[in-house]
């Protein structure tokens, strides 16, 4: 229930993080650097091969795919590896999720009450894909800190929902390095004020034309020693991409 | 002792003068006692139907888990961990087990299942289905086609999630599980069964297959199940048998029993909710008859008023004359007991032997989650009785009180001069 600003801004990191950023204005308020990490990280089109590690207490895998994605509407994700899930795929088309499985040469729609449930045995869930309500429409923020962490200059955010905003965290937690508006952390937490998963980014490097966090990594609150992380191994902006490529059809498509 | 038996002797005497008032009484307790044993005995037929229809269509009267298996029930929590048990050791062990009368393993998964266009979230059980018939009535449901056979890719599924998918027996579906290395588990499966329960949360999300089908969907070996579900020797005394299990299978692989009462805790309430209902039905049945006994015997004790007096003014204490009264209203429990029993002992073996089946008149239908069938059927216990009973002899001694310590009171002389 809970995974979705995560997904929020893996989708975003996938989609990745564009524009230049222009020089923010003096004293900016904490609504307007959230609103412009949150553009930041939307492109209008995205072309992506990435790693993923997940980590469980009973197993770890890798999962090797690539990813395309237009606006907040679409997305398609392909698994290239391991060889036994290879073709496997993840689409989704506004508010619906389908998934391609090559085995049985299927498309199945995941209905409603399994968006909470893992994608691909990840700590991601299948809805973190889906929603994508604006975080500066849903919360409201304040500025928590202002200063220096370990030598940098950040600032951090208390993130709370407003009243009748269909989101599921209590309260969302984020830092943000003040040089080049590039996130740190984000905590999610549940009604009750318990922390439920952490997102850290790293590795920032340009790829694409833009500085990103090439990794990404969510460790659930209550398994601290099960995490997936989302490493970035080619990412490319503003590629040309229609609406028709994130179709059912292509979704069976092995080429992608 | 002499005296004593004299005072049981004037109170047999008492008893024999007004036989149709006697006798009238006598009824109305032993009537009292019939109807508190027969309601006992349908609310314990109800609790006895109850726990029979709760446990029965799929839970059984007992499970075996690993002993972290439960509450949340991690699909890596099988029997003996990631290594499994063997499962025909375990099942014959515990058959071997006096209090056990059949035993069948399962397996589960949180899976999705997808037909023609529809998909539906299901909660996949592997079944050993020869095994399961003996244990839980699931198999019998089966309204269209037949349940899964082991070793072909077959599923069957509720009638409610086959009206949602929209397919029906001989169609495809396809079934998608996580699986113990991580994947999705994915197949094709045939339909060829569609089991209707009545129970509309099962019919539609169970999808049953063959154990060893769901083990292989879900990347697990054979020696990999969650559950072992149990029917025992007496379901009233599972809590006891469940204990007891536990114990005998010790702690290699470490695991734990679970009575349905603990399984189905609502069932358990609602079975006692009756069993304290039968408390007030009892309570209710004898108040009522205390009070009429109590009535008669005042009136009895009121005519014999001269006769008291006599008796007091030829130098009998007061405590006797209270005694005779008490004797006679412990003779009349006595009589109304005998006749009581010898009315209700064959009016309940025939209807615990041939309940009434009201099915022409109403429906079967659900309650507290278990499928009820419209049948009145009957149960009875050594306790129900043998506490009416008491409560029946308790009530004509009670009742007998009062009227003895009227006559105990009555002044001999004015009572002679009719004042």
């Amino acid at each position: 229930m809970r995974r979705i600003e995560a997904g929020r801004a893996w989708i975003l990191t996938l989609v990745g993080l564009l524009l230049p950023h222009p020089a923010l204005a003096q004293s900016p308020t904490a609504r307007e650097i959230i609103d412009r990490v949150d553009r930041l990280l939307r492109g209008e089109s995205s072309r992506a091969r990435v790693e993923m590690q997940i980590t469980t207490e009973h197993w770890s895998r890798t999962l090797e795919m690539r990813v395309w994605s237009l606006g907040v509407d679409y997305s398609l994700v392909r698994l290239t590896a391991p060889p036994r899930e290879a073709g496997t795929a993840t689409l989704k088309a506004r508010q619906e999720v389908w998934n391609y499985l090559p085995r049985v040469d299927r498309t199945i729609k995941v209905p409603a009450s399994l968006m909470m449930g893992s994608w691909m045995g990840s700590h991601f869930t299948n809805d973190d894909l889906v929603k994508e309500s604006r975080i500066v429409d849903d919360y409201e923020f304040v500025m928590s800190y202002d200063g220096r962490r370990e030598g940098v200059s950040v600032w951090e955010f208390v993130m709370t929902p407003k009243p009748d905003a269909p989101v599921v965290w209590g309260r969302i937690e984020e830092q943000i390095r003040q040089s080049d508006l590039m996130p740190v952390w984000v905590r999610y937490y549940d009604e009750d004020g318990d922390l439920v998963r952490t997102l850290t980014f790293d590795d920032y490097k340009t790829m694409g034309g833009r500085l990103v966090p090439a990794i990404m990594l969510v460790v659930p609150a209550d398994k601290p020693e099960e995490s997936t992380r989302l490493v970035y191994h080619d990412l490319e902006f503003d590629v040309p991409l229609d609406p028709d490529f994130f179709s059912l059809r292509n979704l069976r498509a092995q080429g992608g | 002792m002499a005296e004593d038996h004299l005072w049981w002797r004037v109170a047999w005497r008492n008893l024999g003068r007004n036989r149709g008032r006697t006798l009238i009484t006598t009824s109305a307790l032993a009537f009292g006692y019939l109807s508190a044993v027969v309601m006992v005995g349908l609310t314990d037929g109800m609790s006895a139907e109850l726990v029979e229809n709760g446990t029965r269509l799929l839970i059984g009267q007992a499970q075996v888990h690993a002993s972290d298996y439960l509450p949340e029930r991690s699909m890596y929590r099988t029997i003996g961990g990631q290594n499994g048990v063997d499962v025909a050791d375990l099942l014959e062990r515990l058959e071997a087990h006096p209090d056990v009368r059949a035993a069948a393993p399962r397996l589960y998964g949180g899976g999705l299942v997808s037909g023609g266009e529809h998909t539906e979230a299901a909660l996949l059980l592997g079944i050993a289905p020869g095994r399961e018939r003996h244990v839980t009535t699931l198999l019998g449901h089966v309204t269209e086609g037949r349940a899964p056979a082991s070793g072909s890719r077959e599923v069957m599924i509720g009638v409610e999630m086959a009206r949602q998918l929209g397919v029906g027996v001989g169609d495809e579906l396809v079934l998608v599980a996580p699986a113990a290395d991580g994947s999705m588990g994915n197949d094709l499966f045939a339909l060829v069964g569609i089991f209707d329960t009545g129970t509309p949360g099962i019919d539609a999300s169970y999808a049953v297959l063959a154990l060893d089908e769901l083990q292989r969907l879900m990347a697990m070996d054979p020696g990999r199940i969650h559950e072992v579900a149990l029917t025992v020797s007496r379901p009233v005394d599972t809590p006891a048998i469940a204990e007891a299990l536990g114990a005998y299978l010790g702690s290699d692989p470490p695991t734990e029993v679970r009575p349905w009462t603990a399984l189905r805790p609502e069932l358990a309430e609602s079975v006692a909710l009756m069993d304290s209902m039968n408390f007030i039905i009892v309570l209710i049945i004898f108040a009522m008859a205390v009070f009429g006994v109590a009535n008669t015997m005042i009136i009895g004790t009121f005519e014999r008023t001269r006769e008291f007096a006599v008796v007091r003014a030829l130098g009998s204490s007061t405590g006797n004359v209270a005694r005779t009264v008490v004797y006679e209203g412990i003779v009349l429990g006595a009589l109304a007991l005998v006749a009581g029993v010898a009315m209700t002992w064959p009016i309940l073996v025939w209807w615990h032997r041939a309940p009434p089946d009201l099915s022409a008149l109403v429906g079967g239908f659900s309650w507290s989650g278990a499928q009820w069938r419209p049948v009145l059927r009957v149960e009875y216990s050594l306790e129900g009785p043998v506490l009416s009973a008491l409560a029946l002899f308790l009530t004509a001694v009670l009742a007998a009180l009062y009227p003895a310590w009227k006559a105990a009171r009555i002044p001999p002389a004015d009572a002679l001069a009719g004042r």
